[in-house]
C-alpha cells in the first residue's frame, strides 16, 4: 500500500537485524571472509597469473585482475544476501512479520539492500586488503574501489531482491546465479581485457551489467581515467537505483494480498 | 454510543480474492479499552480483517481506520500504536529471544536504550526474563506465542490486535495468556481478537462479533447473545444402550428438531415437551443452561469446529 516518504530508522533497524546475526555467528563469518579473498586472490594472481604476462598498461596480470575480483565479489556477496537470504525469509515468513512494525514495504526492502551493500563493502575491505598486503593493488586506489563495491552492492542487492520475490521455488531462484551472475563474473572484463572479445560480442559485454563496476574500479587502480569512465559511472548510477523500484512492486506482489 | 469514542471503525468493508469473497460486507466499531472478540470457524474472514485493519492489505470497498488513521494509507502510522499479534508467531530463529523484541523496537524508530528497558519489561511482563537470550526454536509453543505477543507490545501499543492468540495451546498456557491479556485489558489497552474458543471470547470479551462466509451474522456482550439467541436451557440425550435408530424414531415421532453430535443428541428448541421419550430405555435426558456455543450452532448452523 502507498505509503509516506521513508524513515530512515526503519531502514536501519531491518539493517540491524542483519548486522545482529551476523555478529552472532562472527566466528564462521570471520573465518570465511579471511580465507575467501586468500583462495581467490591467490588462484587467481599467482596461480593464473603466473602462466600470464605483463597486460600493457596495468602491470602484472595479478593487478590487473584484483580490481577485477573484487567488484566480482561484491557483486556474489550482495546477490547472496538479497536472493538467497530474502527468499529463505519470505518462506519462513519472517518477512510478513516484519511488516506488522511500523515500517513500510520500501522501508524493508532499502534495509535489505542496505545490507547486500554493507556485505560487498566487508567482502571488499577483506579482498581488497589482501592484495594491498601481496602489493596488488596500491591503497590510493581503496577507497575508491569501496566506493564501487558498495554501489554495486546496492545495485545487484536489489536484483537479488527481485530475483527472492518473484522466485516461486528455490530451483527458480537459483538461476540468479547459474544464469545471472556466473557468466556476468565471466564476460564484465574482470579475467581479461573486453578488447580481446570477438567484435560482435564487445558492445554486449559493455552492456553487461558488472561491466561498468568492473571498469570504473580498475580505472581507480590503474589510476588513470578517461571518457569511458564517464559514461560507466553514468550508467553505473542509472543501474544502482533502477531496480530497486522493481524490487518493490515484486515485494508488494509476493507479500501483500 | 459517541463515534468519536471508536477506536477502531470498520464500515461495509468487502475484500475478494478473485471469485472469492473474503470479507463480505461487515461494519463494527470497538470503543476505547474495550475488547471485542471475532469468533468464527476457518475461513470466515478473521485474519482477513485484521489485515485490512493493520494496513497489511487492501480491501476493495468500504473504510477503515484506527485512532481516526485510515488504514488504506497511513498504515505505518496505525502500526506505531497498534500491536499486531499474527496467526502464526513468525518468529526469527536465527535471532535469540531478546534480540526477536528488539528487532520489533528498532523497526518502529525507538532508541537504543528504551529499546533495552522496553526488552526487558515485556520479557519480565510474559515471564521469559529466564529465557531471554535463548534460541526461540528452544521455546516451547506457549513460550513462542507469549513471546510473539510480547513482540507487538514493544511499541508500548494503546491498541492491539491478536489473531488466535492461544490456538495449539495447553490448558495451562491458554490460561498464562489470558491473564496476561486481561492485564493489558485493565491497563486501558483496546484489544481486537479473534478465537475459535468459546470459553476465551466468553472470559475475555465485552463484546463478541460472531463471523461466518465473511460476514458478522451477531455482534452483543455474550450473555446478551446468549440471552437473544440460544433461550434459557439446552436438552442433550445420551445413549446409555439404546440404539441410535430407535432415539432417531422417536424424536422425529414427538415432531422435534435435533442435532448429532458424535454419541450426543442435541434437541435445538429447549422448550419442547419430551415426555415421550421419558418412557425410553436405555437414554439419559439432560438439560443444561445455554451457552455461546448454542449461541454459534444456532446463528451459523454448525459447529464451530465443522469445516
Ligand atoms: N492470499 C489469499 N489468496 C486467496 N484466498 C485467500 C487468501 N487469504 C485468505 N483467503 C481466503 O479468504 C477467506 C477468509 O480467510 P481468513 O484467513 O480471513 O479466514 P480466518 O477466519 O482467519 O480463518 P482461520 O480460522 O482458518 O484462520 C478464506 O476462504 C480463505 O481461503
Ligand atoms: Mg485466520
Amino acid at each position: 500500500m502507498n505509503e509516506q516518504a521513508l524513515r530512515w530508522r526503519s531502514m536501519v533497524g531491518v539493517w540491524r537485524r542483519h548486522a545482529v546475526c551476523l555478529l552472532r555467528t562472527w566466528k564462521v563469518a570471520l573465518t570465511w571472509f579471511l580465507i575467501e579473498p586468500a583462495f581467490v586472490l591467490i588462484a587467481m594472481g599467482a596461480g593464473v597469473g603466473r602462466l600470464i604476462d605483463e597486460l600493457p598498461g596495468h602491470g602484472s596480470y595479478a593487478e590487473f585482475v584484483t580490481p577485477g575480483m573484487i567488484v566480482g565479489m561484491a557483486m556474489f556477496h550482495a546477490l547472496f544476501e538479497c536472493a538467497w537470504g530474502c527468499f529463505n525469509r519470505i518462506q519462513q515468513g519472517t518477512m510478513e512479520t516484519m511488516l506488522t512494525a511500523p515500517v513500510t514495504l520500501a522501508e524493508l526492502a532499502a534495509g535489505e539492500v542496505l545490507w547486500g551493500a554493507t556485505r560487498a563493502i566487508i567482502s571488499t575491505l577483506a579482498v581488497g586488503g589482501f592484495a594491498l598486503m601481496l602489493g596488488w593493488l596500491p591503497i590510493s586506489a581503496l577507497p575508491g574501489v569501496a566506493l564501487i563495491a558498495a554501489i554495486i552492492g546496492l545495485q545487484f542487492g536489489a536484483i537479488g531482491l527481485c530475483f527472492a520475490a518473484a522466485s516461486p521455488s528455490l530451483s527458480t531462484l537459483t538461476l540468479v546465479f547459474t544464469v545471472l551472475a556466473t557468466p556476468l563474473f565471466f564476460f564484465s572484463g574482470s579475467f581479461f581485457p573486453i578488447e580481446v572479445l570477438p567484435q560482435w560480442l564487445q558492445p554486449l559485454a559493455w552492456l553487461a551489467p558488472l561491466t561498468p563496476g568492473v571498469h570504473l574500479a580498475r580505472g581507480f587502480a590503474v589510476g588513470a581515467m578517461d571518457m569511458t569512465h564517464a559514461w560507466s559511472a553514468l550508467y553505473l548510477a542509472v543501474l544502482s537505483v533502477g531496480f530497486f523500484p522493481i524490487a518493490v512492486k515484486l515485494l508488494q506482489r509476493r507479500l501483500v494480498k | 454510543m459517541n463515534e468519536h469514542d471508536s477506536v477502531i471503525r470498520v464500515n461495509g468493508v468487502v475484500k475478494r480474492y478473485a471469485d472469492l469473497c473474503a470479507i463480505d460486507g461487515i461494519s463494527f466499531a470497538v470503543q476505547g479499552g474495550e475488547t471485542v472478540g471475532l469468533l468464527g470457524p476457518n475461513g470466515a474472514g478473521k485474519t482477513s480483517t485484521m489485515r485490512a485493519l493493520a494496513g497489511l492489505s487492501p480491501w476493495d470497498q468500504g473504510q477503515v481506520s484506527v485512532a481516526g488513521l485510515d488504514a488504506a494509507t497511513e498504515g505505518r502510522r496505525i502500526r506505531q500504536i497498534m500491536g499486531v499479534v499474527t496467526q502464526h508467531d513468525g518468529l526469527d530463529n536465527e535471532l535469540n529471544v531478546t534480540q526477536n523484541l528488539e528487532l520489533f523496537g528498532y523497526l518502529a524508530g525507538v532508541s537504543r536504550t528504551a529499546v533495552r528497558r522496553r526488552a526487558r519489561e515485556v520479557l519480565e511482563f510474559f515471564s521469559l526474563t529466564g529465557r531471554a537470550t535463548d534460541d526461540v526454536d528452544d521455546l516451547s509453543g506457549g513460550m513462542k506465542r507469549r513471546l510473539a505477543i510480547a513482540r507487538a507490545l514493544m511499541i508500548d501499543p494503546e491498541v492491539i490486535v491478536l489473531d488466535e492468540p492461544t490456538t495449539g495451546l495447553d490448558p495451562h498456557s491458554r490460561a498464562q495468556v489470558w491473564e496476561k491479556l486481561a492485564q493489558l485489558k485493565s491497563a486501558g489497552v483496546t484489544v481486537l481478537m479473534s478465537t475459535h474458543y468459546m470459553d476465551e471470547a466468553a472470559i475475555l470479551c465485552d463484546r463478541i462479533a460472531i463471523m461466518d462466509h465473511g460476514r458478522i451474522l451477531a455482534l452483543a456482550p455474550p450473555h446478551a447473545l446468549i440471552e437473544r439467541y440460544a433461550g434459557g436451557q439446552v436438552v442433550e440425550i445420551r445413549l446409555d444402550g439404546a440404539e441410535r435408530q430407535i432415539l432417531r424414531d422417536a424424536l422425529r415421532a414427538s415432531g422435534v428438531k435435533w442435532r448429532e453430535l458424535g454419541a450426543l443428541f442435541r434437541v435445538l428448541d429447549g422448550d419442547t415437551d419430551l415426555t415421550a421419550l421419558q418412557e425410553l430405555a436405555g437414554v439419559r435426558i439432560e438439560r443444561r443452561a445455554t451457552n455461546l456455543e448454542d449461541v454459534f450452532l444456532r446463528l451459523t448452523g454448525k459447529e464451530l469446529d465443522d469445516e
